[in-house]
């Protein structure tokens, strides 16, 4: 067991429990962006970052783990300088997203968005300067990737590569002018990539979604000639269920 | 019932074994691509969106007489999968598209607020014919083990002397682990299966299958972990709901508890299968069975 104390109260966890993972369990929430438990655990976003006695710089609570090196310590989860930094990462990954926010298939539920307004940011032109400008793949029946609000967070990535061992996306270039998308650039379409969408239901943000096809369906509904049919599956009811998402 | 009297037939004719399950077009199109070596151990029957479709397009169509050109035959999935399932090859039982659109819950979700319908207030009601109840069989198709269970419920009845208490719960493949295994008597003979959920881990099974390090009859794949309760196409749940609520079991509890409560809990038992086969197809695995229900495979060209 570790003793250590987080916003001055003493706990004692397990060694080798990230620091995410004992302020969960003692009922400190940290917020996170990039990770996605059992598949995603890289540190990469900053979202999750922690002030720790003795570290001379900020760290991600996500991939600490815990160890007798750290007995006494204490950790700061919601400090001044944690929440300006966390603020500070939130504009830095606004500066290079379209913030087309009102026509996103995500608005609402958008993991991105919820932070921003958890975190205050009151200034989405706060850095101002180049953007990427990528094209959008709308190559695959069943889905489209939107780079321009992709935060590279590599959700995706891992569900795609973890959960189906298949890895059909990955980072392309580097630096700035990072994006997430298939081997040289190619098609979603052109991969072996099955459709299973997993990658969308990772996805933070609205850069990756299925295809809307209610439209065809409001139109055949309208069409007096048309006998319209339907069928749902039987998993469809075990979510629907959820309130919040019907008004 | 097409499923289960297909494994029973290849049992006793010493077709391919392990028959596997082709429900989920995600994992058909796995195995299309990455696994064509299995393609003869596929199950040809088609996927329960494209057997409803066919049935709606012949049965059901010729039963009101409506021509099959004038309906639009849509389906509600947890899946995205299902969108290109729908434009597959050898998919149109009456000349034109068993499925005409395919919807995901959360577009579902899009058009009922968009329609302005208090879900919520609405009382319950039951659907229009065909196919309008379900069986408790059906309904666990959305979980994990849930098509083996549904299989096993007909296919161990039919192999025992049809007696109408014959096995309903089969627990050994219930259950959110990538990989299971069970073992079950069968009227004297010993069935293996396997049941897998995760194409990660449905290449690891198929790679000991085919290294003869495992030795099963019968083998369930879903493409989603957990299967179609946590599809590509349901609700999204942020990481903050996911990182600490298994929405894989909680999904799968909703749907073992409606099957409970089913009074017809076996395919065969279903009263709509019943007609459906009584004034169309005769028996299972018959000539127009094959022609409305069942499908082809070929190896992809997008191969890994």
């Amino acid at each position: 067991m570790v003793n250590i104390k987080i916003n001055g109260i003493e706990y004692s966890v397990e060694e080798g429990t990230t620091i995410l993972e004992a302020c969960r369990q003692n009922g400190i929430r940290i917020p996170t962006l990039c990770w996605l438990k059992d598949i995603n655990a890289i540190g990469a976003c900053r979202i999750c970052v922690v002030e720790m006695s003795g570290a001379r710089s900020l760290t991600a609570a996500c991939v600490y783990p815990l160890s007798k090196f750290d007995e006494g310590k204490n950790i700061l989860t919601h400090s001044p300088a944690v929440l300006e930094s966390r603020k500070m990462t939130l504009q830095l990954l606004l500066s290079n997203h379209n913030m087309d926010c009102l026509a996103c298939a995500r608005s609402g539920n958008c993991e991105l968005q919820a932070l921003c307004k958890e975190l205050g940011v009151d200034d989405s032109s706060y850095f101002e300067g180049a953007k990427n400008e990528f094209d959008i793949d709308t190559s695959s029946k069943h889905m489209y990737r939107d780079d321009n609000k992709c935060i590279n967070c590599r959700r995706c990535v891992a569900a795609c590569e973890k959960y189906q061992g298949i890895g059909v996306i990955g980072a392309n270039e580097r630096g700035f002018k990072t994006e997430i998308s298939c081997a040289f650039g190619m098609d979603l379409a052109n991969t072996a990539c099955v459709s299973c969408g997993q990658c969308i239901t990772a996805c933070p943000t609205g850069a990756l979604s299925e295809k809307d096809d209610t439209d065809k369906v409001w139109e055949a509904l309208a069409d007096p000639e048309k006998v319209v049919v339907v069928q749902t599956a039987p998993a469809v009811r075990a979510s629907l269920g959820r309130l919040s998402v019907i008004r | 019932m097409e499923e289960a009297n297909e494994f029973i037939d290849r049992v006793k004719n010493g077709d391919v074994l392990p028959m596997i399950t082709s429900c989920s077009p995600g994992w058909v199109r796995y195995c299309e691509a990455y696994f064509p070596e299995f393609l003869p151990n596929l199950s040809s029957c088609k996927s329960p969106q494209q057997m409803a479709g066919a049935i709606i397009k012949t049965y059901w169509a010729k039963k009101n007489n409506i021509d099959p050109k004038n309906i639009v035959s849509v389906s509600v999935m947890p899946c995205t999968a299902k969108k290109f399932e729908i434009g597959r090859e050898d998919q149109s039982a009456a000349g034109v598209p068993d499925v005409d659109i395919s919807i995901t819950t959360r577009e579902l979700v899009k058009m009922i607020n968009k329609a302005g319908l208090r879900f919520n207030d609405l009382p319950d009601e039951k659907f229009d014919s065909p196919l309008s109840e379900g069986s408790g069989a059906a309904v666990i198709f959305g979980a994990t083990g849930g098509v083996m269970e549904a299989a096993l419920r007909t296919a161990v009845w039919k192999l025992t002397g049809e007696a109408p208490d014959s096995p309903v719960e089969f627990n050994e493949v219930r259950g959110v682990e990538g990989i299971k295994f069970a073992e079950y008597n069968v009227g004297g003979t010993a069935v293996k299966v396997a049941v897998v959920s995760g194409l990660a881990n449905a290449k690891k099974l198929l790679t000991q299958v085919k290294n003869g390090e495992v030795d099963v009859q019968f083998i369930e794949v879903m493409a989603c972990p957990g299967g179609c309760v946590n599809g590509g196409g349901q609700v999204i749940q942020p990481a903050e709901v996911r990182n600490f609520v298994d929405i894989r079991a909680e999904r799968a509890k909703a749907l073992y508890s409606l099957d409970t409560a089913r009074a017809v809990r076996k395919s065969h038992e279903s009263p709509d299968i019943k007609e459906v086969y009584a004034n169309f197809l005769g028996e299972p695995g018959s000539h127009t069975a094959h022609e409305v229900l069942h499908t082809s495979y070929k190896p992809s060209s997008l191969s890994k």
